[in-house]
């Protein structure tokens, strides 16, 4: 793994011009933004920037609303009965995620996910990258170049191009995360949100799967939430820390990875990333 | 960069679809309910002008072009008794061996299971066939209530073992090593602690044997028989409330009428004994999501 | 408890048992070559007794099929609008209406059938006899359609909650998910469905005896009576003797080798699709 060491403060391939430091052009911004379900309050008034083109990693114990909040970035929450999402969210070019009659499908095509458990439809690798496609207005014949396009980016390519036909499933549980990242990624999304993506996998196919997150970026904007600490070290530009408070999990501290991994403000925080509590 | 052609359009042709899914569905849904609801709009119609009690217990006349259904609604109940005798301990004991002591995926048990499963499928008209030679030749029963009855019996037997299985496969795991640990022998465990535990499966599934029992025609047509006079013993032969609609409909000229008012009253009973399974099961089924 | 278990399990050789005696006096006179081949069923003529089964099975196939033909689209949409469009309450009603109506007794839908479909047919095509081989697939259909709604609801339902949040991680609009990811996930359990409603379909008597119209031949339009197995077995069977008898119990024979390949192959599926989990 060529991951970067935790003492380098950035990863070495920053392109040039996008310092890590939080006055990068915000991609998404979230405003007091708030999740209930049926009354019980999942998430409360979190206010962030994220950065474009950079990695922004969401840590925290778990049921602390992180992955509420990740979901409430592409409007997963609509398909919860009985979630409510109070406060804004906007993207960079003014669209208003939040507002009751934004175009959903759209949006979610322009902020893709990856979930923790890879999800490829049950059907051939060619189909799973068809059926998204088609739904974004990809003409037949542009699917094919598309498809190898991400496969390659992804690096399964080599490892598939022989088998398109054949059912996804059989693929190994890497290799199945990389084909739902690459499901994501066909879409051409302005960011991408990762739900723990590694954590249902063995280590080596973790790390393979850190490495190609780590490779996207600057090409587009990423969120992650991880449990893994380390992981968040070595590969987030921006981290955010969320707990428990008063029953509903808020943000306790956000900022650049390096300051809030090495000295963070909140207590709680600064217990949670030294391993001693969480 | 392939050019993304028109998504607004592509999406727009899935959004017709999306529509027409929504609008066929619901007109799906309207015609199963709107059916429904005309089934029971023209047995009442047909049927309800006639029904009082003088109906219900009168004697048929006329062979069922007058009078009533009395003597019928007794053979009824008669084969529905005759038919619980049997499958009622049948059907339990046979869910009791294949719960508690056989051993799971056994070739015995997997015999068993695939044989209860088998005549699950038998149509009901080779019952008919059956419970004619068996019973009625080979036992000497001839037409009769009883011989009606057990034909039954064998047709609900799958549905009571199926239920009261599954019933004692959903009792918690450690109900037994407690009553062992108790030191209480086997039966003992299984006629104070299981079946008692296990009774509201069983009475489910018995209310839906009654209810499949009460609306079964073809295997009682040679069984039970077609006579319409009071039944005196289990010997006699007797017609069952379907096996009257049945014989109205197709062999009785001008039996119309009669049999709307007769297939009025199944229907009747078979909504209740349906309900009661229904609303049985999911008060149990909350119950068990609520303890557990 | 072994010996009632013994008694449960083996009462459908007991039946197999039994009706195989009953039939051996046709099969061993050599009398199948005919009832197979011969398409005129009269068993009543004293000059010329003919003993062919191919009309009746024609007319069971084809009641069957055609009454699967009608009750699947129905059942089907209605399972979709229930799981993917309509209110929870509406839904919930809507299959304990179904429940209901599983239980209705096939004779009461075969009156109705007999009562109100026949009359109808007649008006709309006139000239006809109204109890045709389309009554008896409208009021089977009818029949089944309870089933199909709710096995095809039960496989909706089962599709995993993974594959509806990816379609929708992706930007999928609701036809497109149910089109190219639920439907094609679902399609073995909704194939079991329609098998079981085969099953229960082809062994029905009740429902097709009243409205069919009870000639045995081989139809040449919907609007022709034909009389299926089930029928021929419930209208003859009190009057039958010698050969005759023999007969309509291989043709029970042939009832039940239908219904149990048809259980045979859907036991077979499901062991197929999760090999896993056993019974449950």
């Amino acid at each position: 793994m060529n991951a970067p060491s935790i003492s380098l403060p950035f990863p070495a391939d920053v392109p040039a011009g996008s310092p890590a430091t939080g006055d990068a052009t915000a991609c998404l911004r979230v405003t007091g933004l708030t999740v209930q379900y049926r009354g019980f309050t999942a998430l409360r008034d979190i206010t962030i920037d994220i950065p474009e083109g950079e990695i922004t990693a969401l840590v925290g114990p778990s049921g602390c609303g992180k992955s509420s909040f990740l979901h409430s970035l592409n409007r997963l929450t609509d398909l919860v009965p009985g979630c409510r999402v109070t406060g804004s969210i906007h993207l960079a070019d003014g669209t208003e995620v939040t507002h009751p009659k934004a175009d959903v499908l759209t949006l979610r095509g322009r902020v893709g996910i990856v979930f923790q458990r890879p999800n490829p439809f049950p059907q051939s690798i060619r189909r799973n990258f068809e059926i998204p496609l088609r739904e974004h207005g990809w003409s037949k014949e542009d699917i094919p170049d598309r498809m190898e396009t991400v496969l390659r980016q992804v690096g399964l390519w080599n490892e598939v191009h022989d088998r398109l036909h054949k059912s996804a499933i059989a693929l190994s549980g890497g290799q199945l995360q990389r084909l739902c990242i690459a499901r994501a990624l066909a879409l051409e999304p302005a960011v991408i949100l990762f739900d723990e993506p590694c954590s249902a996998l063995d280590p080596l196919a973790s790390g393979v799967v850190e490495d190609l997150i780590h490779s996207l970026r600057g090409q587009l904007t990423i969120v992650i939430v991880t449990h893994n600490l380390a992981q968040a070290r070595r590969i987030a530009d921006h981290a955010a820390v969320f707990w428990v408070r008063d029953g509903a999990g808020t943000m306790v501290e956000h900022g650049p990875a390096a300051r809030v991994f090495s000295s963070p403000a909140d207590p709680d925080a600064g217990l949670y990333l030294s391993g001693a509590r969480g | 960069m392939p050019s993304v052609s028109k998504p607004a359009a592509r999406r727009a042709s899935f959004r017709w679809l999306d529509r027409s899914f929504a609008v066929a569905g619901g007109m799906a849904a309207l015609v199963s309910f709107g059916l429904f609801a005309w089934l029971i709009r023209d047995l009442v119609r047909l049927g309800m002008p006639r029904i009082s009690w003088e109906f219900l217990t009168a004697e048929v006349a006329d062979a069922g072009r007058s009078g009533g259904i009395g003597p019928v609604l007794v053979s009824s109940v008669l084969i529905l008794v005759c038919c619980l005798g049997l499958a009622i301990p049948l059907g339990t004991g046979c869910a009791l061996w294949l719960a508690e002591y056989a051993r799971r995926g056994s070739v015995p048990a997997r015999l068993v299971t695939g044989g209860v499963d088998l005549l699950a499928s038998v149509p009901s008209i080779v019952f008919g066939l059956f419970g004619m030679v068996f019973f009625g030749q080979t036992l000497r029963m001839g037409f009769s209530i009883l011989s009606g009855g057990l034909t039954l019996a064998c047709m609900i037997l799958p549905m009571l073992v199926r239920t009261t299985l599954s019933a004692l496969e959903a009792l918690p795991a450690d109900l037994r090593p407690a009553a062992a640990g108790l030191g209480m022998t086997r039966s003992t465990t299984i006629a104070k602690v299981l079946l008692p535990a296990a009774l509201p499966g069983i009475v489910i599934g018995v209310t839906l044997g009654i209810g499949r029992a009460l609306s079964e025609t073809a295997a009682l047509i040679f069984t039970s028989g077609y006579s319409t006079r009071w039944p005196e013993t289990l010997s006699d032969s007797g017609r069952a409330l379907s096996v009257h609609i049945y014989d109205l409909a197709l062999n009785v000229a001008n039996g119309g009428p009669m049999a709307s008012s007769s297939a009025l009253v199944l229907l009747a009973l078979i909504l209740v004994v349906n309900s009661a399974a229904v609303t049985l099961s999911e008060r149990w089924l909350l119950k068990r999501h609520q303890t557990s | 408890m072994g010996l009632l278990a013994l008694v449960a399990g083996g009462m459908v050789l007991l039946i197999i048992g039994y009706l195989l005696t009953n039939a051996w006096p046709a099969i061993q006179a050599g009398r199948l070559g005919g009832f197979f081949t011969d398409t005129k069923w009269q068993p009543g003529s004293q000059r010329d007794p003919r003993f062919g089964v191919v009309s009746m099975l024609t007319a069971s196939f084809l009641v069957t099929f055609l009454a699967v033909a009608l009750a699947l689209p129905v059942g089907l949409a209605c399972a979709i609008f229930h799981r993917f469009y309509a209110p929870p309450v509406l839904e919930r009603w809507n299959r304990r209406m179904l429940e209901l109506l599983i239980g209705v007794p096939a004779v009461v839908f075969g009156f109705w059938g007999l009562m109100v479909v026949v009359p109808l047919l007649i008006r709309l095509a006139p000239g006809t006899p109204g109890q045709s081989l389309l009554a008896g697939s409208i009021v089977l259909g009818f029949m089944i359609l309870p089933i199909i709604t709710l096995t095809s609801q039960a496989a909706l339902q089962a599709v995993p909650a993974a594959q509806l949040q990816a379609a929708a991680g992706l930007g999928m609009g609701r036809a497109r998910t149910i089109w190219c990811v639920v439907l094609p996930a679902a399609k073995g359990g909704i194939g079991t469905g329609v098998l079981l409603a085969l099953a229960r379909a082809i062994g029905e008597t009740m429902a097709v005896v009243l409205v069919c119209g009870n000639i045995p031949q081989i139809p040449k339009s919907l609007f022709d009576p034909v009389r299926p197995i089930t029928s021929t077995i419930a209208l003859e069977m009190g009057y039958a003797t010698a050969s005759h008898k023999a007969l309509l119990f291989c043709a029970g024979l042939i009832l039940v080798l239908c219904t149990a390949l048809l259980v045979g192959w859907i036991s077979f599926r499901r062991a197929d699709s999760d090999p896993g989990t056993g019974g449950a």
